[in-house]
C-alpha cells in the first residue's frame, strides 16, 4: 500500500461523508479543489502553460479570478469520486518533485519587452496555511484528552461530531506497518487521533536537519553580491561635502600634547616604570652532557630467578627423596619457613608428570619480587642519636664550680660594674646612681661607699698585691681609691705609688689628660687619692683594663678622639692615647695575660696589636654583629668573645683568626664573659636573666683542643627593663662567682 | 594488713631505760604512740616527749611506712633508740641592732653581749635593755670571747676587728667608763676573723685572712712589744677613746694555712685546731707551733669551727660554703668527714650545747638556726628549727648559754630564743 493509496483512502471515506451532506458539498469542496489547482500551477512552473489564465494576467488579478476559473474545471472534470481521487493521487505525486518554496518564472514583459521574473501568486486562503489543510476537526487548539473517553474527537465545521476513526487492535497496527511501506514516515496526528503520513517538505527538512544543512530548503548561502555603490562605473569621484579641510586635521592637538607631556612627566619622574623588557625567549635545549654524571651507582640489575637444581629434577636420584619424617616436618612447618618450597617428587617418566600447581604463585611471587624489591642501593643512616651527643664529662666530676646564691648585696640602681679584690676576699661594686660600695664577699657586709655625682661606668682593682686600691671610672674622670684598713705597709706604698712626694718628670709632649692628686693635708678615705681627668667630651669611661703588673691601664671611653682609648702608665702619671685614628667604635680592650700583645675589639673585629714593635698582628673575625664583652684566657692563648646576638665564639689564638667554637647558649645578649683566674671555669652573663657557667680546660699539648662543658645555669637575677646580668666576675683563689645585675643585685655564686 | 605488728627493742642513752624486752608494735604507729607507750611503760609522773632514731634516723611517718622505704622485712627485729625530742624553740625577745650583728656571748648570768659591725660592744639584759655599749674598735668586730678571769669586778673581753687587731679589754657591764682597751695584739696584715681564748683565760688564739694564726699570752706588757708605725698611718692613731692600749707581739705565729683561716679554738692548753678557706682543718701543738695533723678536704673552704658536744669528745665541727657542716674527728688516721649535715644556705656558725651531749646548733645565711642531733645521722634533718628574723636576713653568729638559752646574732640583730626547757644535764 503506498502513501497514494492511504490518501485515496483518507478521501474516500471524507467523500463517503460529503456524501451525507449533498447540498453543502459543492460549496465546501471549492477551496480543496482550489487547493488542487494552485498546487497544479505550480507544478507547471517551468512550462508556459496553457493555462492562459495566468499568462494573462499574472499580477493584477485577484486569486478569486483563479478561484473561480479552478472551480469550474473541478466543476467540469468532476465526474466521478473515482476520477477525481485518481486526479488527486497524481496531482500529490507530482508534487512530491516540486519545491516548496514558488520558483520565478522569467518572462518577456508586455511592457517593456525586456525579460521578468514572474513569482506566482500567493494566496492568502486556506492554502497558505498548511495547519489548516483538510482538518475536518475543528475543535481548535484544545488538550485532545479531553476527548479521551468520547466517541468522537471533535467536531467539524458545521457541528458534526467527528468520530473517532477506528484504530484497530495492536495486531492490526503492527500488520499495517509491515504491509505499507510508507509508514515508518508517518507520525501519529493527535488531532485527528490517527497516523498520518509526512509530507516530502516535512521530511526534507528532517533530512536536513539530520545532514546538518540549513533547513530552509531555499536558503542559499552563495548567493552573488550584488554590487549598488561599487563596481565599474559606480565610482564617487565628488566629495560630500565641499566644506575645507578643519584646522585640527593638520594642527597637532595641544590637549594630546598636555596628554603626552603628563606621561612624559610621570616618565621622568620615575612615576611610571616601563615595563622590563621580555626576557629572550627561554631556550628550550639544554646539553645534557654538560652536568657530571651523578655519582650515584647505577640501579642494580634485578636478581635473576633461581635455576632449578637436582631434587627438582622430575626423576631426582633417590638420596633426593625426602623420607617420610623430612615429609612429615616440611609439612608441618609454615609455608615461609620452610627451607625450600617444594618436595622432590619421582615420576618414572616425563609423561607421568601432572600440571605444575604451583605455577601461579610462583610467578606471582616473582613479580612482587620485581614491583617491591627496589633495585636502588641505599646507605640507611641508622645513627643512633645519642652518639650525635658529643661525649662530654658529667659536671658532677668537674666540682668545684658555683652553683648557688650565697648571698646577694642589694644596690639600690642598676649595677653595672663590679670588681673583686686581686685577693678575693672583697668586693666593689657600682651603681648607676653614682654608688660605689665596698663590701666581704664572704658575709655580704658593706664596709665603705662612696658616693659620686655621676653614674659609675667603670670599676677595676688593682692587680698588684703590694699595694691595694682601685679606679673608679665615672664621666670623664677616673678616681683612684684606697679602701680602709690596710695594714701600715700597703697602705705607704699605695700613697708613694698614687701621691708621689717627687712627682716623675713630664712628659715632652703634653697629654690632654690632667693627673691630679689633693694635697696631703686634705686627705680623707673618702676621697680619691688621684684623680685623672680625661679629656673634655670623652664621655663615660665603658672599661677599664689593667696590665698584670699593675702598671699600665688602658680606659676606653664612649666618647672622645682616638676611638677614646687612652693607655695610663701609674707610675710616670702619663696618659698616651695608643692609637692616631682607628676603624670602628672600639667596645673593648684587654691586655695579654703574658705577652705584650693587647686586644682592641671593635663592633665586629678583634684586632691584636703588639705594642712593643707597634703593629697590627692578627685580626679575629667572630662574626657576631655586635661585640659586648671579651677575655683571655690566663694562658693567653684563648680568647672568648661574647655577641649582642647572643653568640659566644671561643678563639684559639694559635689556630687560626676564626672562632675555634661558637656557642648559642643564652636567649639575649651577652652582657659580659669571665674566665677564672686559675680554675678551669668561665662564665657568661646575659640578659635572659641567666649565667651560665662552662668548664673550659687547656691542655698544654697542642694537639689536644679545648675541652668546654656546659656546668651550670645561675638563675636568680630578675630581668628589669630588658636587661638581664650585666656583669660577673670571679673571686680569685675561690670558685666563687660575683654578678651585677639590672636588678641592683650582686650576687655571689658559691660552689 | 592493717593489724600487722613488727618486732622492735627498744634502748635508751637517756634516764630513762625501758627493761630488755621485745615489743611487737603495730605498724600503723608513729612517733606519738610510741612515746605514749616508753611514757606509760616507765609510768613517768611527767610525761617527756620522745623522738626515736632507727638506724640513725628519726621517724617522722608511721613504722610502716618507714619500712616500707628503708626495705626492712616484717620479721626483722628493729632496735629503736629513743631519745628526748626538743621541743619547738620558743623566742624570747628581739633586740635589734644599728648594723650588723656578727657575734655573740651568753655566758654572763642575765646578760647578752654582741659585737657589731659598726665596732661596738653592747650588752644587753633579759629585759631587751641595753645596759652597755663600748666603741672598742674603728672597723667591724668580726669575733669575740670572753676570757675567764679571777677578778669579779671586771670582765675581760677579747675582740677580733676588721682594722687588722685582736684586743683585750677590760669592761664592767654595769659602766661604760670602766671600760679600758688593756693589749692590742699586732701580728696580722689583714682583717681577723676570730678570736678564741683558751679555759683558763690564760691564753688566746686569733684567725686571720693573711693565713696566720696567732698564739697570745693575756699578760699584759709593761711597755709595747712592737713598735709603733711610723707617722702618716693616722688610722691607728685613732684609737678609741685616747688609751692607748699596749702593743703585744705574739707568743707563736702557727703557719701552715694557705689561705684565709676562718677559725681557731683550743683543744686544752697545749693543743689547737684551726680551718680554713683552703679546705683543710688543722690540729696544732702550741708548745712547738707546729701543725700535728692535716684533714684536707675537697672543695670544702670551711666558715667556722666548733668542738663537738661531749658524746664525741676531740672532734670537730665544722661548716663549709658548700652548704654542709661535718664532722671529723683527728683521732682516726684517715680522717673522713663521718657525719654531714646538709643545709639549703651557707651554713654561716655552728657552736654545739653546752649542756647536751648530742644536739648542735647552726645558723645559715637563710636567717633560719637549727638544731641538729649527731645521733640521727641519716636523715640529715634538723631535729628542730627556728626562723630567727622575718624576710631573707643572714645568722652570723649563734651562741648556747647554758639552761637552753640561744642567741642568735646576724643581720637583724640579736635574737633570744629558749630551746629545750626539758632537756636535762647528763
Amino acid at each position: 500500500m503506498t502513501a497514494a493509496d492511504i490518501e485515496q483512502s483518507k478521501k474516500r471515506k471524507l467523500a463517503s461523508r460529503d456524501d451525507l451532506l449533498p447540498t453543502e458539498t459543492s460549496n465546501f469542496s471549492a477551496p480543496k479543489q482550489s487547493l488542487e489547482m494552485l498546487s497544479d500551477d505550480e507544478g507547471s512552473d517551468d512550462a508556459v502553460s496553457d493555462d492562459g489564465q495566468v499568462d494573462d494576467f499574472p499580477e493584477i488579478d485577484a486569486a478569486s479570478d483563479s478561484d473561480t476559473g479552478g472551480e469550474k474545471d473541478t466543476d467540469e472534470e468532476d465526474s466521478g469520486g473515482t476520477d477525481e481521487e485518481d486526479f488527486l493521487a497524481e496531482d500529490s505525486d507530482d508534487s512530491l518533485d516540486r519545491d516548496i518554496f514558488p520558483k520565478p518564472k522569467t518572462i518577456i514583459s508586455d511592457i517593456t519587452g525586456q525579460p521578468k521574473r514572474v513569482y506566482p501568486e500567493i494566496e492568502p486562503d486556506y492554502d497558505s496555511d498548511s495547519s489548516t489543510e483538510d482538518a475536518p476537526n475543528r475543535v481548535g487548539d484544545v488538550p485532545m484528552h479531553w476527548y479521551d473517553d468520547l466517541p468522537h474527537v471533535g467536531y467539524d465545521m458545521d457541528g458534526k461530531k467527528v468520530l473517532r476513526p477506528a484504530r484497530g487492535d495492536e495486531l492490526d497496527r503492527f500488520l499495517q506497518t509491515v504491509e505499507d511501506p510508507s509508514a515508518w514516515t508517518s507520525a501519529f496526528d493527535k488531532t485527528a487521533q490517527m497516523d498520518k503520513p509526512l509530507s516530502a517538505e516535512e521530511l526534507d527538512i528532517i533530512r536536513r536537519l539530520y545532514a546538518n544543512e540549513v533547513p530552509d530548503a531555499g536558503y542559499d548561502p552563495y548567493e552573488p553580491m550584488t554590487e549598488w555603490f561599487t563596481g565599474k562605473g559606480k565610482e564617487e569621484v565628488m566629495p560630500l561635502s565641499a566644506a575645507p579641510e578643519p584646522k585640527r586635521r593638520w594642527v597637532p592637538s595641544k590637549w594630546e600634547k598636555q596628554k603626552v607631556m603628563k606621561i612624559v612627566r610621570a616618565i621622568r619622574q620615575g612615576r611610571i616604570i616601563s615595563s622590563k623588557p621580555k626576557t629572550a625567549s627561554k631556550q628550550e635545549f639544554y646539553p645534557i652532557w654538560s652536568e657530571p654524571s651523578t655519582s650515584h651507582p647505577p640501579p642494580l640489575p634485578a636478581p635473576k630467578p633461581r635455576l632449578p637444581t637436582n631434587s627438582e629434577s622430575y626423576n631426582p636420584p633417590e638420596e633426593y627423596l625426602p623420607t617420610e619424617a623430612e615429609r612429615a616436618a616440611w609439612e608441618a612447618l609454615d609455608p615461609e619457613d620452610r627451607e625450600r618450597d617444594y618436595l622432590p617428587k619421582k615420576h618414572a617418566s616425563l609423561r607421568l608428570v601432572p600440571a605444575y600447581d604451583r605455577f601461579i604463585k610462583d610467578r606471582f611471587n616473582r613479580q612482587l619480587d620485581l614491583y617491591l624489591a627496589p633495585r636502588i642501593q641505599r646507605v640507611k643512616l641508622n645513627i643512633d642519636p645519642s652518639t650525635l651527643i658529643p661525649k662530654l664529662p658529667s659536671p658532677q666530676s668537674l666540682k668545684p664550680f658555683p652553683n648557688y646564691k650565697s648571698l646577694k648585696f642589694a644596690h639600690s640602681m642598676r649595677t653595672r660594674c663590679i670588681s673583686v679584690s686581686p685577693d678575693g676576699a672583697w668586693v666593689v661594686s657600682g651603681d648607676e646612681g653614682g654608688m660605689v660600695s665596698l663590701w666581704e664577699v664572704n658575709v655580704g657586709r658593706e664596709v665603705k661607699r662612696w658616693k659620686f655625682e655621676t653614674k659609675i661606668g667603670a670599676l677595676e682593682w688593682c692587680p698588684r698585691v703590694d699595694v691595694c686600691y682601685f679606679v673608679v671610672g665615672i664621666e670623664e674622670t677616673l678616681h683612684f681609691i684606697i679602701p680602709p684598713n690596710l695594714p701600715s705597709s700597703v697602705l705607704l706604698l699605695t700613697q708613694s705609688i698614687l701621691a708621689p712626694t717627687a712627682l716623675p718628670p713630664a712628659p715632652e709632649t703634653p697629654s690632654l689628660v690632667k693627673w691630679v692628686t689633693p694635697p696631703t693635708s686634705s686627705w680623707s678615705p673618702d676621697m680619691a687619692i688621684l684623680t685623672v681627668q680625661l679629656p673634655q667630651s670623652s664621655g663615660l669611661p665603658k672599661q677599664i683594663a689593667w696590665h698584670r703588673r699593675g702598671d699600665y691601664m688602658a680606659t676606653v671611653s664612649s666618647g672622645g678622639p682616638q676611638g677614646g682609648v687612652w693607655m695610663h702608665q701609674i707610675t710616670r702619671r702619663h696618659s698616651q692615647a695608643p692609637f692616631k685614628k682607628i676603624r670602628g667604635a672600639v667596645q673593648l680592650v684587654l691586655f695579654h695575660p703574658l705577652k705584650p700583645h693587647f686586644f682592641v675589639a671593635t663592633q665586629q673585629y678583634v684586632r691584636i696589636y703588639n705594642l712593643s714593635e707597634q703593629k697590627l698582628l692578627k685580626t679575629l673575625t667572630p662574626g657576631i654583629k655586635w661585640i659586648s664583652s671579651m677575655d683571655v684566657h690566663p694562658s693567653g692563648d684563648h680568647l672568648i668573645v661574647g655577641g649582642y646576638d647572643r653568640k659566644l665564639c671561643w678563639f684559639d689564638l694559635e689556630l687560626s683568626d676564626k672562632p675555634y667554637k661558637i656557642l648559642r647558649y643564652h636567649t639575649r645578649a651577652i652582657r659580659s664573659l669571665a674566665f677564672h683566674p686559675t680554675y678551669p671555669l668561665f662564665a657568661s652573663s646575659s640578659d635572659d636573666g641567666a649565667i651560665q657557667v662552662f668548664h673550659s680546660r687547656v691542655y698544654n699539648d697542642l694537639m689536644t683542643d679545648p675541652l668546654i662543658v656546659p656546668l651550670k645555669i645561675l638563675r636568680g637575677h630578675t630581668v628589669k627593663e630588658g636587661l638581664g646580668v650585666l656583669q660577673v666576675k670571679w673571686c680569685a683563689r675561690q670558685p666563687w662567682l660575683v654578678s651585677g645585675g639590672a636588678d641592683g643585685t650582686v650576687s655571689l655564686w658559691c660552689s | 594488713m592493717a593489724s600487722s605488728s613488727h618486732p622492735a627493742v627498744f634502748t635508751t642513752q637517756t634516764p630513762y631505760p625501758l627493761p630488755p624486752q621485745m615489743f611487737m608494735i603495730p605498724t600503723t604507729w608513729s612517733r606519738y604512740q610510741l612515746s605514749q607507750l616508753v611514757n606509760k611503760a616507765l609510768s613517768l609522773a611527767k610525761p617527756v616527749p620522745f623522738d626515736f632514731l632507727l638506724r640513725g634516723d628519726i621517724l617522722k611517718s608511721s613504722l610502716a611506712d618507714w619500712c616500707t622505704q628503708n626495705a626492712v622485712g616484717e620479721e626483722e627485729t628493729l632496735e629503736i633508740e629513743y631519745i628526748e625530742s626538743v621541743l619547738p624553740p620558743q623566742k624570747m625577745s628581739n633586740h635589734p641592732h644599728d648594723d650588723w650583728v656578727s657575734s655573740v656571748s651568753c655566758q654572763f648570768e642575765q646578760r647578752f653581749l654582741t659585737a657589731s659591725y659598726d665596732g661596738q660592744m653592747r650588752a644587753f639584759d633579759y629585759s631587751q635593755n641595753q645596759t652597755w655599749s663600748s666603741s672598742l674598735h674603728g672597723a667591724a668586730i668580726t669575733s669575740f670571747c670572753v676570757v675567764p678571769s679571777s677578778s669579779s669586778d671586771f670582765h675581760l673581753i677579747a675582740t677580733a676587728s676588721h682594722d687588722l687587731t685582736a684586743q683585750l679589754s677590760q669592761v664592767s657591764l654595769e659602766s661604760a667608763h670602766k671600760t679600758k682597751p688593756l693589749v692590742s695584739f699586732h701580728l696580722h696584715t689583714a682583717p681577723l676573723s676570730g678570736v678564741t681564748s683558751n679555759s683558763a683565760g690564760s691564753q688566746i688564739l686569733t684567725a686571720s685572712w693573711d693565713a696566720l694564726i696567732g698564739l697570745w699570752d693575756t699578760l699584759v706588757p709593761e711597755v709595747d712589744e712592737v713598735p709603733e708605725p711610723p707617722a702618716g698611718d693616722r688610722r691607728k692613731r685613732r684609737k678609741v677613746e685616747g688609751l692607748k692600749p699596749k702593743r703585744k707581739a705574739p707568743l707563736i705565729v702557727l703557719k701552715s694555712h694557705t689561705a684565709r683561716v676562718s677559725g681557731a679554738l683550743f683543744n686544752d692548753d697545749k693543743t689547737a685546731y684551726s680551718c680554713g678557706f683552703d679546705s683543710t682543718v688543722r690540729s696544732w701543738d702550741l708548745e712547738h707551733g707546729v701543725c700535728t695533723n692535716t684533714i684536707t678536704s675537697s672543695e670544702k673552704p670551711f666558715l667556722s669551727l666548733s668542738l663537738a658536744p661531749s658524746s664525741a669528745p676531740s672532734t670537730l665541727l665544722a661548716s663549709s660554703t658548700d652548704r654542709t657542716v661535718s664532722q671529723y674527728d683527728f683521732r682516726e688516721p684517715y680522717a673522713l668527714s663521718s657525719l654531714t649535715l646538709t643545709h639549703p644556705a651557707t651554713p654561716s656558725c655552728v657552736v654545739r650545747s653546752p649542756t647536751h651531749s648530742h644536739q648542735i646548733l647552726s645558723g645559715a645565711y637563710d636567717g633560719v638556726a637549727r638544731i641538729w642531733d649527731l645521733r640521727s645521722v641519716k636523715g640529715a634533718t634538723p631535729v628542730a628549727s627556728f626562723k630567727a628574723w622575718e624576710g631573707d636576713k643572714k645568722v652570723l653568729g649563734v651562741d648556747w648559754g647554758v639552761r637552753g638559752i640561744v642567741g642568735v646574732a646576724g643581720e637583724g640583730g640579736l635574737g633570744v630564743w629558749k630551746v629545750g626547757e626539758s632537756s636535762s644535764p647528763v
